[in-house]
């Protein structure tokens, strides 16, 4: 058997797709430039993860999709984060906050 | 709809896919090259970096709804396909779930309906009859009573809620050209409130029905309204001559309302039937309580002791010696005791079926699972998810239920149409309906498809488990089953074998029980014998003089008819003349309590049935006509009581005449012949003494009509009709057939229903079993192929290989067959009192059906061992 994808994994990538959009429209291409420009190179998004991811939160109303041409004139998807999907990114951020919270306060202390 | 707008342009959602991911390639590729890379070598590394399209292709549609449309459909054709090419097993597996199913529900639902759910009426099951039992005399029982008792229980008792009372009564309504003769039932007030039934049509009964001086009226069955009264709803409101009353139809009651097995209901009130001459039993009435709630039957049957004990010290007369008294459920005081629990046995046979089938289809389904394990490991390294696998595998075990229950709903519909058509009607109430029980459909089908999806699960969350290479590296063809799922395939061939023989061996009990019962000679005709009842109105029947006036004529009369050669009357059919009542015979002390049969009958009785005499000679006509006190004898009673005497001349007592409300007084008669011995008691017991005398000297309301025809009896009908018509317009002839027709009714219909049922039960799990046995055997052969190849290469040859696979067939069987004998006993105890003829333990049947299974197991066996001995040394050995 394949080793099934991290469920966090798969959850955090969906929620800094969802803070990258926030930001306004961006086609896949860019959300991968972001996701790796803004990490420090941290993060190598594979296209195998990002495309599905898109289209999950797509299927689930987070995002909205629309083509429209670029700055370089070529027609591209553009996907931009909806109402529901701001409130599940509010919803994910604070999860995560009170998670990394956590451990790093188990971390600091626990010795 | 933007859902539908996509399913409706998937070419185009999928175009769109693709330049998504073209863009985000060129975009890589342009940006390699303005950071300063060579064209050629930027496209390369866009390319690496990105990897196989396709398969992230296949991951977002997986996510799109849409596309989960298409995956089953895919995954529903593959599942088809793999069934196509495993026919035989698809087909067995649908079949053995579809005949489990089919089988279980159809038993089930007639026994529910005749059992537990007979009547329509309110609160069935808290309904209940009184019953008074003679313990020294065990036939002698009555849960009827007189008008005065049923008055006393009503006052005395604490624990029902209300009674109804019925009085059976032949109604003939007077009609211009023949008269109809209908099934009467007088009812009690309320009745019709106590069993909670509103009419279809009209109204049902109510108290003002009952008050004196009320219209008369009468409710009809829906039967006889459909029937003789064409289901015309204008006659309601009208008025017909019932009994020479004129009485409005004032409803007619829903279909299964059959209260009494009565066509019309005519209400009494409890002044009038304390006078009430006309009906069946004159005195006698039924009487059905419901217990209030929270009373149980055993506290109603004490209360009810202690009160018949009351009533019988007033009434001794009509109270045996030694009785108790019990209450006892309404409906299974209809059904019969020994009827009941050949259902209750059949209910059990038809669980066990149900098993046996879930039992090889979990088989069937564990030897595939097996032999595919391999195949999943295969897709899985492939990169088939769990959740993929386990999909497709329901996908399969979807299709597998859905073939095996719209296969069982056919078959238990079909099965409820045919036991509903078969059953005896005597049997059973005749309110029941039998219909298809969806509760137990729905079990049933819960258990065949739960079977279906928990083992066909089972190789998905097998291969899930386990480890890939393991899987990869098995052969999947080492040694026979060994290990924990051999074993429990093994276990469940041997219960099923145990159960098949425990069947087999039932039902063929019952067929020799039958054949015994069917070939006892009743040594008496009944060939070429027209039977009816002539009840005679009683108002103007009282006397024997009138009644002689009827019957003496018309029984001339008949005898005359082109076609008839003699005609007689008798109080009841043989073989069941009932009751046998105590007599004295004159000059013998009445120390030894002596008993016979009586029987009123015409001169032509005995030539009718063309019983012999030995000796003397029947009544002469005068003596008939007379009233003469003379009888005669059947050898039995000679025998039993003369011994070495001359019976002609002497004088018996039949002491039972004098009981009666309107007694025979000085009941001596003086014996002038003895009959050789016919069947008085039913087929299954010894004769009875039975004395028969002139039918003339004791007025009952009424009487067997035995015609012997030269042709076919029930030709005869409407002729003899005619002259009882003629002979007085206001009787007519009752439940007209001919005497075989009642031998095989009343004597066969019940052990032939047993026997078929039986029969077709284990017939049913014979072939059930075939199926098991040969499913194991077929799958544990293949498991063996590389093993053959083997042996065969060192030397073995093909009769080795045989005995190798029929030797492990005989054993599971040996061991099945030894432990469906201990049940078989066990078993054979409990039917052994609706046996006749044949011992529980019948040592030529247990042969038979021993033989049976053997033989045809190791039939089922013989296919997969033949198979194994075609196996070739070089292509087992290479093959994987």
């Amino acid at each position: 058997m394949p080793t099934e994808k991290n469920d966090l994994h798969r959850g955090t990538l969906d929620m800094l797709i969802l803070k990258i959009v926030a930001a306004g429209p961006l086609h896949g291409y860019a959300i991968a430039q972001r996701l790796q420009q803004i990490s420090k190179d941290y993060f190598q998004v594979p296209q195998g993860s990002l495309y599905p991811a898109l289209h999950r939160l797509e299927e689930r109303g987070w995002v909205d999709a629309e083509w429209k041409d670029t700055s370089t004139g070529r027609e591209a998807k553009f996907y931009k984060l909806t109402a529901k999907g701001k409130k599940q990114l509010e919803v994910e951020v604070l999860g995560w906050e009170r998670l990394s919270d956590a451990v790093s306060l188990i971390l600091r202390t626990a010795d | 709809m933007r859902w539908l707008s996509r399913l409706g342009k998937k070419p185009l959602v999928e175009k769109r896919f693709d330049s998504e991911l073209q863009f985000h390639l060129e975009q890589q590729i342009a940006d390699y090259i303005a950071s300063g890379m060579p064209a050629e070598e930027a496209r390369r590394r866009a390319n690496l970096e990105f990897g196989g399209v396709e398969r992230f292709k296949e991951e977002c549609r997986e996510t799109r709804w849409e596309n989960q449309f298409d995956i089953f459909i895919r995954d529903f054709r593959f599942a088809l396909r793999g069934l196509i090419k495993d026919r035989r097993f698809a087909f067995v597996s649908i079949f053995a779930l579809a005949l489990a199913i089919g089988a279980s529900t159809a038993m089930i639902s007639v026994v529910e309906n005749a059992l537990f759910e007979p009547f329509p009426y309110k609160d069935q099951r808290k309904l209940v009859v009184v019953h008074i039992r003679d313990l020294d005399e065990k036939d002698n029982s009555r849960s009827f009573f007189t008008m005065p008792e049923i008055e006393e229980i009503r006052k005395q008792n604490t624990v029902f809620e209300g009674t109804a009372s019925n009085q059976q009564d032949d109604v003939v309504q007077m009609g211009t050209e023949a008269s109809l003769r209908l099934d009467g039932n007088f009812v009690t007030p309320g009745s019709f409130d106590f069993l909670g039934v509103p009419a279809l049509l009209g109204r049902a009964l109510e108290d003002a029905d009952y008050q004196p001086g009320a219209t008369p009226v009468f409710v009809l069955r829906y039967k006889a309204w459909q029937g003789k009264f064409h289901s015309d709803p204008s006659a309601i409101g009208k008025t017909f001559t019932i009994n020479g009353v004129a009485r409005t139809l004032a409803g007619v009651m829903p279909p299964r309302f059959a209260w009494g097995g009565a066509d019309l209901w005519i209400p009494c009130s409890y002044e009038a039937a304390q006078t009430l001459t006309s009906g069946q039993f004159d005195k006698y009435w039924g009487f059905v309580a419901r217990l209030k709630p929270g009373v149980s039957e055993n506290e109603a049957s004490a209360e009810m002791g202690l009160i018949a004990k009351r009533l019988a010290t007033l009434n001794p007369k009509d109270y045996p010696r030694h009785f108790d008294t019990s209450v006892e459920n309404f409906g299974h005081a209809v059904v019969p005791q020994e009827f009941r629990n050949s259902l209750y046995l059949f209910l059990v046979a038809v669980s066990l079926l149900l098993l046996i089938g879930c039992g090889n289809v979990a088989n069937l389904l564990l030897a595939r699972a097996t032999t595919r394990n391999k195949e999943f490991a295969v897709r899985a390294a492939l990169g088939a998810s769990r959740h993929r696998l386990i999909r497709q595998l329901l996908v399969e075990s979807l299709l597998l239920a859905l073939g095996g229950a719209f296969l069982g709903v056919l078959f238990a519909w079909a099965g409820v149409r045919v036991l509903s058509t078969s059953m005896p009607n005597s049997t059973i109430a005749s309110e029941t309906v039998i219909e298809m029980n969806p509760t137990v459909l729905v079990f049933a089908l819960v258990m065949g498809v739960g079977t279906i999806f928990i083992f066909g699960l089972v190789p998905a969350l097998r291969a899930s488990r386990c480890d890939l290479q393991d899987s990869l590296r098995d052969t999947g063809k080492g040694l026979s089953g060994t290990g924990s799922n051999a074993r429990l395939r093994n276990s469940v061939i041997v219960l099923e074998v145990a159960l098949s023989l425990t069947l087999l061996f039932t039902a063929g009990l019952f067929i020799r029980s039958f054949l015994a019962l069917s070939h006892v000679p009743l040594d008496f005709s009944i060939d070429h014998v027209l039977t009816a009842r002539i009840p005679l109105p009683p108002n103007r029947y009282k006397t024997p003089a009138q009644i002689t006036a009827f019957y003496q004529p018309l029984l001339q009369r008949l005898s005359s008819l082109p076609g008839v050669t003699a005609a007689a009357t008798a109080s009841t059919y043989p073989p069941y003349d009932c009751c046998p009542a105590e007599i004295e015979i004159a000059g013998k002390s009445r120390e030894q309590k002596r008993t016979a049969t009586l029987e009123l009958s015409s001169e032509n009785y005995f030539q009718v049935l063309r019983i012999p005499f030995l000796e003397g000679r029947t009544f002469l006509a005068e003596e008939v006509n007379g009233a003469r006190r003379v009888a005669v004898i059947n050898e039995t009673f000679r025998s039993r009581y003369f011994k070495n005497e001359n019976p002609i001349g002497q004088r018996v007592h039949l002491l039972l005449m004098e009981t009666f409300d309107d007694p025979l007084p000085n009941a001596w008669f003086e014996v002038v012949g003895v009959v050789a011995d016919a069947k008085n008691h039913g087929l299954e017991n010894p004769n009875d003494p039975e004395v028969w005398f002139p039918y003339t000297v004791y007025p009952r309301p009424a009487w067997a009509l035995l015609v012997k025809t030269v042709g076919e009896p029930t030709n005869m009908i409407e002729t003899v009709g005619k002259e009882v018509w003629a002979s007085d317009s206001g009787v007519a002839l009752a439940d007209p057939e001919s005497l075989e027709h009642v031998r095989d009714v009343s004597m066969l219909a019940q052990p032939r229903f047993g026997l078929w049922l039986v029969t077709v039960f284990s017939a049913i799990g014979l072939i059930l079993v075939t199926i098991g046995v040969y499913s194991v055997m077929a799958y544990s052969t293949s498991r063996q192929t590389h093993e053959f190849g083997i042996r065969m290469a060192l030397g073995a040859e093909a009769g080795d290989v045989l005995k190798m696979v029929l030797r492990k067939g005989t054993m599971l069987l040996l061991g099945g067959i030894g432990i469906g004998l201990a049940v078989s006993f066990a078993v054979g105890r409990t039917v052994v009192a609706q046996l006749w003829g044949v011992s529980a333990f019948d040592p030529l049947t247990l042969a038979a059906v021993v033989m049976l299974l053997l033989s045809v197991g190791l039939a089922a066996c013989w296919i997969p061992a033949r198979r194994a001995t075609r196996v070739d040394p070089v292509t087992a050995l290479r093959y994987e």
